[in-house]
């Protein structure tokens, strides 16, 4: 097992190389710079257009600018300023993480919590008229963008009220006593979560849907139909549990996205994540910032897999010595 | 007769004594959560603010902005979120009334110069205290101004903190006047050094010292260890979500009454990620006003405000100026086929644009009212120059351009040897190349494409082709600061703030990085620059009134005779704000409706 799991943290180096290198150049690529947005400023001298290039080290060759990022990375965990913050680039993005994992996590439980009994539901009334409006939703849910169904579900909360439009907490949520402050949160937390939740809802809910049907056909379900069991038994206690295997497997694949996951609806919520710190970051051309963020995204992914591929190895010991 | 030495004396003991009551006045530093107004004594000299009702305490009121704050020091602040926070918790020597458009006294309460025009000396207010009770003395101009003049922090304020490319030389008498030369005299002086904000040195000098200027003061930085000059201080700062202001409670600006300002209780600044988020928010009542309203939507805003108790403001000419303009820059650095000093464009077509006659039929084919019915929707209306009709001082009806007169357009290309002949509807010069360019703009603003839209076909009805080229805002500012990758160009340019005609130097010299049509020159490529840069010295410098509207008249019908940038419309401004705010009085000069928040209050429900 240490093995395994030796070899795949030195496989994530390379992963994590190539990303930074794509993302430097690309950012090298893309025209003007941080300090673009300045220019167009007629109070702002050129010189000092160029004085600030110098102090942000932009004035140097890129590669010289890449392999010294990489040294104060890899040396000093010293992830660099952001241009536009003035401040370190591991601060903002601690500060954007928590927010965004609170949002996925609610997303993933909106997802899991939905999917795992109507595909079971589907299951068990198969090529019924419950079975036929479950795919037809899905399948509405599957081709609805993300930005779509969060603008409308934005215009809905502004025309009726019932839900705040974006933003994370109300204004003096920090005198609120812990309930109303959870209660506020979490009102706040709804359309970001629906919106990212049910994404993911149509193709989960098919998986498990199809697992349990490949289940229901074993020869196990019907030895135990045959022994005159109740269908509900049936169900629940043989082919359910069997059925649930591969889906947590699935379960640990889904990790990995609970960063990136979310960004469109961080934007559309202003949701203070993780997301919206990239977005901003990247219109500016806050170099190290995006950097940082697209590093923090990699290495949730890449931890993600990890998870996922050691609850398979546990299931299934022959990968782990494969 | 008075002796002047005794004179001398008495007038230190009479200051040492103010000093001392002054000091009596600012607290020992305690902060406290809640807002009492009274909680410290008011100084002895205190700034009426002239304002048209007398308020209540208490209340909020609630803005949106597009991006949230970069950092809460004043002296970093470059775009215009941060200047909106910081310029409420820092104040100048001296601010600018964005309704008057005048300045007027700040922190200094009075200011004379000597005959020379080169020395000012200002008269602080006796016992201005930071949000800490820390006294607010001639100490801290001194040292903000050191900082802003640090070469190896180089805040973008210094730029504009010199003459002749010197910087100012301050000296402080006493703690109570700061006197500062300048290497010439400046007409703008007074108002240009409101732009210095003044910071505690008690608190950021120490940083300062071992090279952490750039750090102080930045987002992590706890509220109350934000020590501020303004009539605000921090209150709270939620990154991404909003920014909360809560009244300084030593701030020496009062009512008529005598009463300590700000009335309102708190001053909310709430991020969201775009414009159509702000509309939903204002809609939803998470705002109390909407800063930026495109004109498409002035309709629909003015159909809700009766059913949604809010105002539509009428809030006039807006100050920015929008335009196009030829490349008429030359090679800088060689490359493949362009030899340094060659026209960017190329001979045959710099041969055009360098023509003011080409220049100006471009201008006559141009129908304006269309591009004020369509893009702009009927909001807009025709302007000549960088200071719009919304600028109270220095609008010049009797200048104007090139209108349009598509006839005349055609005689002057005529005239020029352009004739269509080949009979495919485009003109050709004299050496049979077909009359055609470019036009570039930003891909994220409808109103430019469609104003494009509208220029190709008017210059198509005179024989003249025009492709369309979109490309985004980061490009464009590449194109044309430095890779000139470009034929035309549509912009607008903004008014500073104050506006005045001395802040576009960068426009208006031929030496400026914004001289757009051909930025950076050595010596000035044509008559008309020559003299327009030396109207312009005599405009900046010079502290009579009747020379700087004379040379500013000459300059403007100068630019406008060589036709160096082709005028299109400006947009007339208008926003909603909700009922229920006294004092509030939205202008159309940035910021449209902060400018005056320290006296903006809640109105009693009767």
């Amino acid at each position: 097992m240490r093995a395994f799991l030796i070899r795949r943290l030195l496989q994530a180096i390379p992963i994590l190389l190539g990303v930074t290198a794509l993302t430097f150049l690309l950012l090298q690529l893309a025209p003007g710079d941080v300090l673009s947005q300045f220019s167009q400023n007629p109070t702002i001298a050129a010189e000092t257009l160029d004085s600030m290039r110098h102090r942000f080290g932009l004035d140097r060759p890129w590669y010289v600018q890449y392999l010294l990022y990489l040294r104060n990375v890899a040396l000093r965990l010293d992830f660099g300023e952001s241009f536009t913050r003035h401040q370190p680039v591991f601060a903002v993005i601690r500060e954007g993480l928590g927010n965004t994992l609170l949002l996925s996590g609610a997303a993933a439980l909106i997802t899991w919590g939905l999917a795992i009994p109507l595909g079971a539901w589907a299951a068990a009334r198969r090529g019924r008229r419950v079975d036929r409006l479950l795919t037809a939703l899905a399948s509405v849910g599957l081709a609805v963008p993300e930005l779509l169904s969060g603008l409308l579900l934005l215009l809905i909360a502004a025309r009726t009220g019932w839900f705040p439009v974006g933003g994370m907490h109300e204004a003096g949520w920090e005198r609120l006593g812990w309930w109303a402050r959870g209660v506020d949160v979490l009102r706040h937390l709804a359309l970001p979560a629906l919106v990212v939740g049910l994404v993911p809802l149509a193709a989960r809910m098919r998986q498990m849907r199809a697992q349990l049907l490949d289940t229901l056909h074993q020869d196990y379900i019907t030895a135990a139909r045959a022994r005159g069991l109740s269908e509900t038994r049936v169900l629940f206690r043989h082919a359910l549990r069997n059925a649930l295997n591969p889906m947590i497997t699935l379960f640990g694949l889904t990790l990995g996205a609970l960063v990136s996951g979310s960004f469109v609806a961080e934007v559309v919520f202003s949701w203070p994540g993780l997301g919206r710190i990239t977005m901003e970051a990247l219109l500016a051309e806050d170099r190290y910032l995006v950097m940082g963020a697209v590093l923090m995204s990699t290495v949730v992914l890449t931890a993600g897999n990890l998870v996922a591929d050691l609850l398979l190895a546990v299931a299934e010991p022959r990968l782990r010595d494969g | 007769m008075p002796v002047p030495g005794v004179a001398r004396a008495s007038a230190r003991v009479v200051a040492i004594t103010l000093f001392a009551g002054a000091l009596a006045g600012c607290g020992s530093g305690e902060r406290s959560a809640a807002v009492p107004r009274n909680q410290h004594a008011l100084p002895p000299d205190t700034m009426t603010v002239d304002a048209a009702e007398l308020g209540d305490y208490g209340g909020r009121f609630r803005i949106v902005e597009t991006s949230g704050p970069r950092t809460f020091n004043a002296f970093l602040a470059n775009d215009q979120p941060t200047n909106d926070v910081t310029n409420r918790l820092f104040i100048g020597l001296t601010e600018f009334d964005n309704f008057t458009q005048q300045t007027v006294p700040s922190l200094a309460r009075s200011w004379e110069h000597a005959p020379d025009g080169r020395t000012w000396t200002f008269h602080l207010r006796r016992g201005a205290c930071f949000s800490d009770g820390h006294p607010l003395t001639a100490d801290d101009v001194l040292f903000s101004f050191a900082v802003i003049y640090d070469d190896s922090l180089h805040p973008s304020v210094q730029d504009l903190m010199k003459v002749n490319g010197q910087k100012f030389e301050l000296s402080a008498p006493d703690s109570y006047t700061v006197v500062i030369r300048a290497a010439g005299s400046l007409a703008i002086f007074p108002t240009l050094v409101g732009a210095v904000r003044i910071m505690p040195k008690h608190v950021l000098e120490a940083a300062w010292k071992r090279g952490a200027m750039a750090s102080s003061y930045g987002l992590a930085t706890p509220p109350e260890q934000v020590v501020t000059s303004g009539a605000w201080k921090l209150e709270r700062f939620e990154p991404g979500v909003r920014t909360i202001l809560g009244p300084n409670p030593y701030w020496f600006g009062v009512d008529r009454r005598g009463r300590r300002l700000p009335y309102l209780d708190q001053l909310l600044f709430e991020i969201v990620p775009d414009q159509n988020t702000a509309s939903l928010k204002f809609e939803a009542g998470d705002v109390d006003a909407v800063d930026n309203v495109r004109p498409e939507d002035y309709g629909l805003y003015e159909r809700r405000a009766q059913a949604g108790n809010f105002t539509v403001y009428d809030i006039g000419p807006s100050l920015i100026s929008n335009f196009f303009w030829f490349n008429l820059n030359r090679v800088a650095t060689p490359s493949a086929g362009h030899r340094v000093g060659d026209p960017v464009v190329g001979a045959i077509r710099y041969a055009w644009f360098s023509n003011p006659t080409f220049r100006r039929a471009v201008s006559k084919a141009i129908d304006r009212q269309a591009i004020i019915r369509g893009p702009l929707f009927g909001y807009g209306f025709e302007n000549w120059s960088t200071m719009t009709e919304g600028s109270r001082e220095w609008f010049t009806p009797s200048v104007r351009g090139d209108d349009y007169d598509p006839e005349g357009a055609r005689r002057l290309l005529a005239g020029l040897g352009f004739r269509d002949r080949d009979g495919d509807g485009v003109l050709e010069d004299a050496a049979r190349n077909p009359v055609s360019f470019t036009l570039k703009t930003n891909g994220d603003s409808q109103i430019r494409i469609a104003t494009s839209d509208l220029i190709r076909d008017d210059l198509a009805k005179v024989g003249i082709r025009v492709t369309l080229s979109q490309v985004d805002i980061k490009t464009l500012v590449t194109n044309f600061r430095s890779d000139f990758d470009y034929e035309a160009l549509l912009l607008g340019l903004g008014s500073a703030v104050p506006s005045d005609p001395a802040m576009a130097g960068n426009f208006y010299r031929s030496s400026g990085a914004t001289h757009y049509w051909n930025v950076r020159q050595r010596n000035p490529a044509t008559e008309a620059e020559r003299e327009i840069d030396s109207l312009f010295e005599i405009h900046a410098d010079t502290l009579d009134a009747a020379v700087r509207h004379a040379t500013w008249t000459r300059i403007q019908n100068l630019l406008n005779q060589q036709c160096f940038v082709v005028w299109l419309p400006s947009q007339m401004m208008k926003l909603p704000a909700r009922n229920g705010f006294g004092n509030l009085r939205p202008v159309a000069l940035p910021h449209r409706l902060l400018w005056n928040i320290d006296r903006v209050f809640v109105r009693r429900r009767s």
